[in-house]
């Protein structure tokens, strides 16, 4: 409960973050309203896909992955990106990002969750999702590229839970994780977090029949794209906090992952450029993809308007980003932010998975959009994961407010600027 | 291992759409759905100008990308042949084959959700018979047979006569020919 005595008991702690979940005002318990319902709505449009197949989608065997896989493509990149915070945490052991790490760790279980749902549902037979379980099923290791997301998405799922449980629980006891229990495992985590977008990109990169995709450039452009996007999901995640709860969060970490995206943004736009001038100086049929999607194909330009919004807005961003004033400022920086999740959902996204297909090996061109069900499935996706964030960061937080200032509180004689807890306004 | 290969002379196809239809029959395709399929494509250089009609389906490939490509080992060789199929009960329907396969020889069962393809009627095949498409085709422009067999018809055309194969360059080690 919220008295002081601190049951230590595993037990204890498990109550007591159910009772964190039941309590709430009113702006709680709306939003968990509103995203079941949204969970409601996704879950009754998949079982009409569950009824009818996968015809239900817009996908075909032309363009056979399409909006699932394209989220998917982006949360990875998101999941990834918390690495961004336990860096500077834990290696460089600044202390303000420490603090807020475990939000980092809660976004990446919350995306890759969302990340392996968008997986399931874009499996044609998702009850043989058994046989992609290592040692269940008939798992063709170490040959096929999605056996190894599987091992890679649920190995980070595992890490970042045990290693956010782990910290959590001892502060929940008031004592201090032990370093040496933890830091191998978040050595761990940060290499895994490369791995997973790495192994994500290999998945594409592999099929060499589809030029678009065949590019030694497809992995570092989605780690670069990644880092911009992740810091700026968790910066504005982090500011809502900030603005309903007493965590404290110091405007130096928004400060610092507003720097990550300014860097990784001019890095993801130079590596743009690069494909670009690769792919057109000298064209060439592997360039028919590119060109369906910048230009369009033969008439066919159902992405292009959506491609050139997306570079709009990532060079929108990295502009305001790039001026001092502007990153700095609090409306600015958080108009950047939306740009460049916004910007690059849509290259990571449906701009990187649907031209691969069109025109398809063999010269055939069917332009694809995705279908109400598609959309409302993913939707749902959404809802639940902002969903699993709330809860998890909803029975954290009070834990570690406690925590902190308790910590503080015992620190406070050495009046450490660090170590002040109350939150500057902005 | 034993390589089958099919080769298609493109100089007396006619286009009829006979091994189309015979596929669908033998192997009982879904209407929508097609294993093969034919191409109509126009050659040389105006105004010496040639139409190519060309059966096209699965290349069995020597180096398949849909086998690596399959997470669960739902797509694999026939005994030990090139003969690519898919083992319906193990297909979760992720469709990485799909994006692998250069010829979008592939296709979604709806609504099962399982990925089919072209079998070379490898049930056929076992008991010494040509494939479906092979048997009905009535220009005999349709061959089928073991490459590893010097004296066979497929190994005797491939030595006389000028032939392609598609998309040889992603490396699959393609086993469809075309007699030019």
């Amino acid at each position: 409960m919220t008295s002081e005595a601190v049951k230590p008991s595993l037990r204890g702690f498990l109550v007591d973050s159910l009772g964190h979940l039941v309590r709430g005002r009113l702006m709680y318990w709306a939003w968990l309203v509103l995203l079941l319902g949204l969970i409601a709505l996704g879950g009754w449009h998949y079982t009409l896909q569950l009824r009818e197949g996968l015809v239900v989608t817009n996908m075909t065997n032309q363009v056979s992955w399409g909006f699932y896989i394209s989220n998917f493509t982006f949360l990875v990149g998101v999941a990834a990106a918390a690495v961004m915070l336990v860096v500077p945490a834990y290696i460089f052991h600044r202390k303000d990002l420490k603090d807020v790490v475990l939000m980092g760790d809660t976004m990446a279980i919350a995306a890759v969750t969302m990340a392996i749902l968008f997986v399931v549902v874009d499996l044609g037979r998702p009850d043989r999702f058994w046989h992609l379980i290592p040692f269940i099923g008939r798992f063709n290791f170490p040959q096929s590229m999605l056996a190894w997301d599987v091992i890679v998405l649920n190995g980070y799922l595992l890490l970042n839970f045990g290693i956010s449980f782990y910290i959590v629980f001892n502060h929940y006891r008031g004592r201090e994780p032990s370093e040496s229990r933890y830091f191998p495992w978040v050595l761990l985590a940060i290499f895994w977090a490369i791995s997973i977008h790495t192994v994500t990109a290999f998945l594409y990169s592999a099929n060499s029949a589809r030029p678009y995709w065949h590019n030694a450039l497809l992995a570092p452009r989605f780690i670069a794209s990644a880092f911009a996007s992740g810091p700026a999901l968790m910066a504005i995640g982090l500011q809502v906090i900030r603005g309903i709860s007493d965590y404290p969060i110091r405007q130096s970490v928004i400060n610092h992952l507003a720097l990550v995206a300014a860097i990784a943004l001019q890095v993801t736009l130079f590596f743009l450029l690069a494909d670009l001038f690769t792919d057109f100086y000298n064209e060439g049929e592997h360039a028919a993809s590119a060109r369906y999607l910048f230009f369009g194909l033969d008439g066919h330009s159902g992405l292009t308007p959506w491609i050139w919004t997306a570079v709009v807005l990532l060079t929108t961003a990295m502009l305001i980003l790039m001026i001092h004033p502007l990153r700095k400022h609090p409306v600015y920086m958080n108009i950047a932010f939306v740009l460049t999740i916004v910007g690059v959902w849509i290259e990571k996204g449906m701009g990187l998975v649907i031209p691969a297909f069109v025109p398809t090996p063999i010269g055939e061109i069917y332009e694809y959009s995705p279908s109400l069900t598609e959309i409302m499935v993913s939707v749902g996706i959404w809802a639940f994961g902002l969903l699993l964030f709330t809860m998890l960061a909803k029975a954290a937080l009070p834990v570690q407010c406690r925590f902190l200032r308790e910590k503080n509180r015992r620190a406070g004689t050495e009046r450490n600027p660090d170590s002040d807890p109350a939150v500057e306004p902005d | 291992m034993t390589t089958y290969a099919m080769v298609i002379d493109t100089r007396t196809c006619i286009g009829c759409g006979d091994c189309v239809v015979a596929c669908k029959n033998e192997n009982k395709v879904p209407a929508g759905l097609n294993r093969d399929w034919v191409v109509e494509a126009t050659r040389g250089e105006y105004p010496d100008l040639q139409t190519e009609f060309r059966s096209e389906r699965c290349n069995h490939c020597g180096h398949a990308t849909c086998v690596s490509s399959c997470p669960t080992g739902a797509s694999h060789y026939w005994k030990d042949t090139n003969i690519v199929l898919v083992a319906e009960e193990k297909c979760t329907g992720c469709k990485a084959c799909i994006a692998a396969c250069p010829y979008d020889a592939r296709l979604i069962m709806h609504p099962q959700g399982y990925v089919d393809k072209c079998t070379f009627c490898h049930h056929r095949v076992d008991q010494g018979l040509d494939p479906a498409c092979v048997s009905s085709c009535p220009t005999h422009c349709m061959h089928f047979g073991m490459l590893d067999d010097r004296d066979s018809n497929v190994s005797r055309l491939l030595r006389e006569r000028r032939h392609k194969v598609l998309l040889g360059e992603t490396g699959n080690d393609p086993h469809v020919y075309y007699l030019l």
